[in-house]
């Protein structure tokens, strides 16, 4: 099954490696180069599985995670940093990340990461199913 | 939904102190030691009358010596072993207790605080709005009188970094109070361990501390929710950071054998103090500088735990570190 797959972060190169390497894989996916952006894409596409950068210019990480929370419950979030700060680790926790990845972040382990988090959205979608 | 605290008489109410099972396994259990005379007694003293009786009967004094030895042998050994069994089941018990009180206290106040924290959340923000709207006019009234409010604006300012404490406490409640259902997966401890380690290292190494991990590379994978797990092994890493001073050390480990997995971060900082040890679980419970500790983080991770069906619990002494334990079932 396809994973429907955002990638947010501001910076361009980045962002193009990373869509490359998906694709190659065939594993497509969008990507938005602000927080404000996401939000915009998540108006008009289910995403199964959001890669975010934690330290955008504008909206910060942490923010637009917790309105992701918020408008898409079952989304799952993996947040990137640059910078491993404790702190904001703590915090992307507890608002709720599926995991917290240091960049450089290797590839087939990120992979493997978006992997479980998409297995985990399906369990929880699953679960509401039946609960409803 | 029925709330823990007004289920009138408490079940368990006869026991002595909440946290009492962690302090028992922390300190040595107790509690079953005032039963030891009595059993020794009740033991012994059947099988020395029945020796004395032996000894009077034959009238020969070594033989009845050396039976009454070998009966006496036994006895003790017998008692030894109850006692032993005793002493379990009542540790045992002791903590299932605690960590039933901890949990139906944390549930209460989990309720209690979110609603509070709901209540408190819209003042809160209109503060904040009407802080960022003064300041806005004090700006506009700066320019047009070419007048300066230096000490109106630094005090607006002060109204707002308060303000968002606030903010960030309440929302720290609403989060402690969110119900998470754990979701199942196939996780990778090791991997969850080392992961949440990297996030630590640097500002472990800023504060000269060494982390070390001591993770089996044949660690089995554990049926559980690698989310909460994260958030349980972070929070433990981040106070044992903040426990150690510069040079200080810090232990992570995992083991697993047929039951159980076990997590365990270890830290030589600076321990904590016996009256703290059935407290630190308790939310708001911080010795920590305010501002710095709100003490929701252990009794986070004391939730957490219990809704994956596993224990945490503390060993300590004071000035010679902490050790705080995670055991998870491997079955469910
Ligand atoms: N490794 C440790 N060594 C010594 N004391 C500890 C350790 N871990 C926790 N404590 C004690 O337990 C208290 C409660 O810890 P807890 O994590 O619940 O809250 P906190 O760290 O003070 O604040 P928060 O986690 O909300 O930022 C701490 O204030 C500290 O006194
Ligand atoms: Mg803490």
């Amino acid at each position: 099954m396809d994973i429907k797959i955002l990638l947010v972060d501001d910076e361009s190169d980045f962002v193009e490696t990373m869509v490359k390497r998906f694709g190659i894989r065939k594993m497509p996916i969008d990507s938005a180069k602000s927080g404000q952006e996401a939000l915009a894409a998540l108006e008009t596409k289910e995403y199964d599985v959001i890669i975010l950068d934690v330290r955008m210019p504008g909206m910060d990480g942490l923010q637009v995670l917790k309105l992701i929370r918020e408008r898409a419950p079952l989304t799952e979030v993996i947040m990137l940093t640059g910078h491993a700060s404790l702190e904001t680790g703590m915090q992307g926790m507890n608002l709720g990340a599926y995991d917290y990845v240091l960049k450089p972040a290797d590839f087939d382990d990120l992979l493997d990461k978006v992997r479980k988090a998409f297995e985990r959205k399906e369990l929880n979608a699953k679960a509401r199913k039946q609960g409803t | 939904m029925q709330r823990p605290a007004s289920r009138g008489p408490d079940p368990v109410g006869d026991n002595p102190g909440i946290g009492q099972g962690i302090l028992a396994r922390a300190t040595g259990a107790k509690g079953w030691k005032d039963h030891g005379l009595l059993l020794w007694t009740h033991f012994l003293v059947p099988p020395v009358l029945a020796a004395l009786v032996v000894a009077a009967a034959f009238a020969t004094p070594v033989v009845a010596g050396i039976l009454a030895a070998a009966v006496l042998a036994i006895a003790a050994v017998s008692a030894r072993g109850l006692l032993s069994r005793l002493s379990r089941t009542e540790e045992a018990r002791l903590s299932l207790n605690s960590q039933l009180i901890q949990s139906q206290k944390l549930a209460a106040i989990g309720e209690l605080s979110a609603g509070l924290a709901h209540e408190i959340n819209n003042p809160i923000a209109i503060i904040a709005q009407e802080a960022e709207w003064a300041e806005h006019v004090v700006r506009e009234a700066e320019k047009n009188c070419n007048a300066d409010f230096a000490e109106v604006r630094d005090s607006l300012r002060e109204v707002r970094a308060q303000v968002d404490r606030c903010k960030n406490i309440t929302h720290k409640l609403l989060d402690f109070a969110r119900k998470r259902e754990p979701v199942l997966q196939d996780v990778d401890v090791g991997r969850i361990i080392e992961d949440m380690a990297r996030l630590v290292d640097k500002e472990a190494a800023y504060k000269n501390v060494t982390l070390t991990r001591d993770l089996p590379q044949d660690l089995p994978l554990l049926r559980t929710d690698s989310p909460l797990l994260r958030q349980v092994v972070l929070n433990l890493m981040t106070n044992a950071l903040q426990a150690v001073d510069t040079g200080g050390r810090i232990e992570v480990s995992a083991r697993a054998d047929d039951e159980v997995m076990e997590i365990r971060v270890k830290d030589n900082g600076c321990g904590i103090e016996p009256e703290n040890l059935e407290k630190i679980f308790n939310p708001f419970f911080t010795t920590k500088p305010p501002g710095q500790g709100t003490g929701l983080g252990l009794s986070m991770c004391h939730t957490l735990v219990t809704g994956m069906r596993g224990e945490i619990f503390v060993e300590s002494k004071p000035g010679q570190g902490a050790a705080f334990t995670v055991r998870l079932p491997r079955k469910t």
